[in-house]
């Protein structure tokens, strides 16, 4: 109905147009409350952020369009660093995708406004078993005592490698069993200079950085209640100092070369050694025909208490005022169920959720040790989030930058941000 | 200069070079004497000049009415209104989501007392000091390409105008990669003349800097088009009068140009300011809050878009955009006290 | 084109005359140098492999051009919608413009109206106005009007504009009226004045609002990214915005798309040189 052909119309008649349909817009606000059937057709929209899920997404879509002929699933890509802007400017203004892609971080401020569906109905309408996934997950999309988001999938950490750089120090390559002592000192030994290569890249970095040594060395980022800071702990200091010391010996780039090229890059062209990544970078080096055989991944190594990696899984939502309730609940039903993951772990995009469809995923990629991350999730922590995590990652990003560059001194540095993410979390009550 | 020049011959009432091009049907319509085609199709309705004052000023009114309705409209609609609306906004704190509550000046209080907004006013004044710096280059390229007599001024001028063209977001990414302080070009070349560069784009000392002077890149073309344009509007006959007194080129540059072209000089500081205090576009591809320089160069238009956009703190965003249009204001205020002083209108 | 060079007749001079220029063209080509370098080496960059773009010291040439790359940007975004998005939206607000700005600047350099100089005031003072005030209103009204992800919500509030409106007031106002008081006696209303006699000699004028509409539209970027986050409904602006910071994409990709977003404007610009710096010389000498 909203045609570019409407175009010269609405040239020539913009006021008229612009004053008649704010009067259509205003009337159509009441239609969202129950699950009513639709009778014609419908088209819902389903918002995601990873282009490169695209293909399983569609894949999935179509299937569930080819069962259920009526309705037709449009998806809809914002790139992540402007998903949350938009979703939420989206949601304020009415008009956010019918089921979108939910993350730990925002979850909770989402269901505590009223943003998104209370899943009851849905899960027992398509039956879906929540004992299927994996229960960190299932609660991180829990809030109040009601499931707000179906698990979709999840990623864990790992340390990816160039077997080249390696080879040419004549090192062994990263195992299960190396400790941060192994990696550190596999970093410095990797490191030349003269070829501008780096043992590894320390960025300032939470989910694939801090967020995994920070518990690995036994303290953590927030409490588990999400009201306190942890980064005020000497474990804490000690999961830092895991990176900055990487930075300070000259095996790491400096936060301003990092800033300058991304370590992405840097290790894609064979300029970094080791490069923490999640699980989600498998598909993206595989798809390279010069990294598919160059590169390999292994589990991170293990800090004082322990090998840790944080996990996170996104999750399926419904939004609170879509007005196609009824399909977008039959959708959300079959994005849940084993087809869809099975679809999901053959494309090898992401781990799927449910049970007994890894081992797909891992499969999908032989030439990668991808068992590395799916072992990792029985000693791994949960991503740390509260009611408005954005306050203090914000935070977080300015504070540590500082320390990462030696304007102010770790301890310090560390003091200050809790300190100031306390004040946050104090605001979310 | 053709579309500055056309204004200056149709005063002089020489209007057969612009309306040909325009009018398929009246060829003959200029002068006095409309061509019979002109006349409207039904007479009778036609409105008489010239019956009186009131009759006339009503007729006016009507067509006015229908002139200037449609904009009107949209300028209330999608301007004035959410300038009233946002002042609104101001005093509300917003919900995630909308749903707001009135808190007063609680954002004001809040604003003046944070020492961020004055961190990045401070970035915004000296990124608009250095982005008039930008305005004695564009004069001198100006001055050199009026050169009488010179040649492949026409290639020049495309040559500098070519940033005025290409999209912000673009150019950011560009420069980017130029500025790189491992494998950046300008490094490279800095390496062979024995400097040794930096990480221009993320080291706190020089980001700002950088990122204006790309400013200054992108508005060039812009300024010196204009100059030019100035520069061909002096009479020649005060270049000869100045010659023959034995005025050199430079002097007569001082003298003689610079005077006469100061209304456009005017014109471009008061574009150049204006559009420097709320620089944002190369802020937000060139830099970014993981950035160790970003302190030092965020502007007060990227902190309204953090806040606004990405804290989801409207009412505070909003505040701040109150404060940007004050500034904007006050400072073009000023700017236009002090041209009584430098500029010479002839 | 020769007028703009100077006024002076440009009659073949003596030689040492010309030579005496070599220092201006010497100052004028490094200047040139500085301009346009940077899109070489964005064409450049945008044929290379990424380690080519990492090697130290940089190469200038790409061992093999990678065309490839320029396929990257095709599989990464829906270029072709992209660019009809850029398209309609730079034409729906230029369009939309030039009919409804030199209809009201019109209006205000002609009529007499009690009021007339409070309502341009009014207008003026959008002028003045920093657009981040419009914004956050804006984005509600067009979601109010379940515009969200359409190329209304592209066009429509660009189609009304303050400075155009002054721009072409301020070019009616430069036209002498002889004209109009004729047709008048003849017996022409105020739409046969301005449709058949002011428009025509407005041309420079309107060439100039059109200009500078197609630079600002085709390069806006904040108001596309906040109201379209469907990519098929995003103008290329967004497109490319959206590529920046994105880890699987590379740097060569971000450079191979910079040059197919800039590419049409400057094409255009190629074309259309004259009437690109006339038209921004001429606001110049109106605003």
């Amino acid at each position: 109905m909203r045609r570019t052909s409407t175009l010269a119309a609405t040239a020539a008649l913009t006021p008229l147009l612009v004053l008649g349909l704010a009067a259509c817009g205003q009337s159509t606000g009441g239609a969202t409350a129950d699950a009513q059937p639709e009778s014609g057709p419908v088209t819902i929209s389903y918002g995601i952020w990873d282009k490169n899920q695209v293909p399983a997404m569609q894949k999935i879509a179509d299937e569930f369009h080819a069962a259920n002929p009526n309705v037709t699933v449009k998806i809809q890509v914002t790139p992540f660093k402007q998903y949350f802007t938009t979703l939420q400017t989206a949601a304020a203004g009415g008009g956010a995708p019918d089921v979108f892609w939910m993350n730990g971080p925002n979850v909770k401020l989402y269901a505590a406004n009223q943003q998104l569906l209370p899943l009851d109905q849905t899960i027992s309408r398509a039956k879906l078993d929540l004992a299927k996934y994996p229960e960190a997950l299932v609660d991180l999309y829990t809030y109040d005592g009601k499931r707000y988001g179906i698990p979709k999938d999840f990623d864990t950490i790992g340390v990816w490698y160039n077997k080249a750089l390696f080879d040419a120090k004549k090192l062994a390559y990263p195992k299960d069993t190396w400790t941060w002592a192994d990696f550190q000192s596999a970093a410095r030994a990797l490191t030349d200079k003269t070829k501008g290569v780096y043992g590894a890249a320390a960025p300032v970095e939470d989910q694939a950085g801090f967020y995994d040594t920070i518990p690995s060395a036994g303290g953590q980022v927030i409490d588990a209640a999400g009201t306190k800071s942890g980064f005020d702990s000497p474990e804490a200091l000690q999961g830092i100092e895991f990176w900055t010391s990487l930075v300070k010996d000259g095996a790491s780039p400096t936060v301003q070369q990092m800033t300058d090229t991304s370590p992405g890059d840097m290790f894609k062209a064979g300029k970094v050694a080791m490069y923490w990544n999640g699980s989600w970078a498998a598909v993206e080096y595989s798809d390279v025909p010069e990294l598919k055989d160059a590169v390999n991944v292994a589990p991170v190594p293990a800090g004082p208490k322990g090998q840790v990696s944080v996990i996170h899984g996104l999750g399926n939502v419904i939004y609170a005022k879509t007005k196609h309730q009824d399909a977008a609940q039959k959708f959300v039903g079959f994005l849940g169920g084993e087809r869809a993951a099975q679809i999901q772990a053959d494309a090898g995009a992401v781990i799927p959720a449910y049970e007994g469809t890894q081992e797909a995923w891992v499969k999908s990629m032989p030439q990668f040790n991808l068992k590395a991350y799916v072992d990792e999730v029985a000693t791994a922590v949960p991503y740390p989030a509260s009611k408005n995590t954005k306050a203090w990652t914000t935070l977080q990003t300015d504070l540590l930058t500082k320390v990462w560059n030696g304007e102010v001194d770790a301890a310090t540095g560390l003091k200050d941000l809790a300190t100031q993410m306390n004040a946050a979390l104090a605001k979310e009550k | 200069m053709a579309g500055v020049l056309t204004d200056r011959e149709q005063a002089s009432g020489t209007v057969g070079a612009t309306a040909p091009a325009g009018s398929s049907s009246g060829s003959g319509s200029r002068g006095d004497t409309p061509a019979p085609g002109r006349r409207p199709g039904r007479p009778g309705r036609s409105h008489q000049p010239g019956r009186g004052m009131s009759r006339m000023r009503r007729n006016d009114l009507f067509w006015a009415a229908v002139f200037i309705l449609p904009t009107l409209l949209g300028l209330v609609v999608f301007y004035l209104w959410p300038v009233v609306r946002t002042l609104l906004i101001s005093f509300t704190e917003t919900g995630p989501f909308g749903g707001s509550e009135f808190v007063g000046l609680a954002n004001y209080r809040e604003l003046f007392g944070d020492a961020r907004l004055w961190e990045t006013m401070l970035n915004t004044v000296k990124f608009t000091v250095v982005a008039l710096l930008g305005i004695p280059v564009a004069l001198v390229i100006a001055a050199l390409l009026s050169t009488e007599g010179l040649r492949g001024v026409r290639i020049y001028r495309v040559l500098y105008f070519l940033p005025v063209v290409t999209m912000p977001a673009a150019v950011g990414l560009i420069w980017r990669t130029l500025y790189n302080g491992d494998v950046g070009v300008i490094n490279a070349l800095l390496g062979l003349v024995g400097i040794e560069g930096t990480n221009w784009l993320s080291n706190p000392a020089t980001a700002l800097y950088a990122i204006a002077a790309v400013g200054i890149w992108l508005s060039l073309g812009t300024q010196i088009v204009i100059f030019l344009a100035a520069i061909q509007g002096v009479p020649k006959d005060l270049y000869e009068a100045a010659a023959l007194d034995g005025a050199g080129r430079i002097r007569q540059f001082w003298s003689i140009t610079l005077p006469q072209i100061s209304p456009s000089v005017f014109f471009i500081s008061v574009l150049a300011v204006i559009g420097a205090l709320q620089t944002f576009d190369l802020i937000f591809v060139m830099t970014g809050p993981t950035n160790p320089a970003y302190p030092q160069t965020e502007t007060i238009v990227a902190q309204f878009y953090q806040r606004g956009f990405v804290e989801n703190q409207q009412g505070y965003a909003a505040a701040i955009a109150l404060v940007i249009l004050v500034v904007i204001v006050a400072v073009t205020a000023l700017q236009f006290r002090l041209q009584k002083k430098w500029v010479h209108y002839v | 084109m020769s007028e703009l060079t100077t006024g002076l007749p440009r009659r073949p001079r003596p030689k040492p005359l010309r030579r005496r220029h070599l220092g201006v063209h010497a100052v004028l080509i490094l200047g040139s140098v500085v301009m346009v370098g940077p899109f070489f080496w964005e064409v450049m960059t945008s044929l290379k492999t990424l380690g080519e773009t990492l090697t130290v010291p940089p190469t200038v040439f790409p061992r093999s051009p990678r065309w490839s790359n320029y396929g990257d940007v095709f599989d990464t975004l829906p270029f072709g919608q992209m660019f009809w998005n850029s398209t309609i939206q730079t034409l729906g607000r230029v369009l939309g413009q030039l009919v409804l700005c030199s209809m009201a600047g019109y209006a205000f350099a002609r009529f007499e109206f009690r009021g007339r100089s409070l309502l341009f005031g009014l207008f003026l003072s959008v002028l003045m106005v920093p657009s981040q005030l419009f914004l956050l209103p804006q984005y509600e009204i067009v979601a109010g009007l379940g515009w969200l992800n359409s190329l209304q919500a592209l066009i429509v509030p660009g189609l009304f504009s303050a400075f155009g409106t002054f721009l072409l007031r301020q070019f009616f106002l430069s036209l002498p009226r002889e004209l109009e008081e004729a047709a008048k006696l003849d017996g022409a209303n105020h739409w046969q004045i301005f449709t058949r006699i002011m428009l025509p000699l407005a041309k420079p004028g309107l060439i100039a609002l059109a200009v500078l509409d197609v630079l600002w539209s085709w390069n806006d970027l904040m108001w596309p990214l906040v109201v379209n986050n469907d990519p098929s409904k995003m103008p290329l602006s967004v497109g490319l915005a959206s590529l920046i910071g994105q880890f699987s994409v590379d740097t060569t990709t971000l450079m191979a798309g910079s040059v197919l977003a800039t590419l049409p404007v400057l094409l255009l610009f190629v074309v259309l040189q004259k009437q690109f710096i006339q038209g921004i010389a001429f606001s110049g000498s109106k605003g």
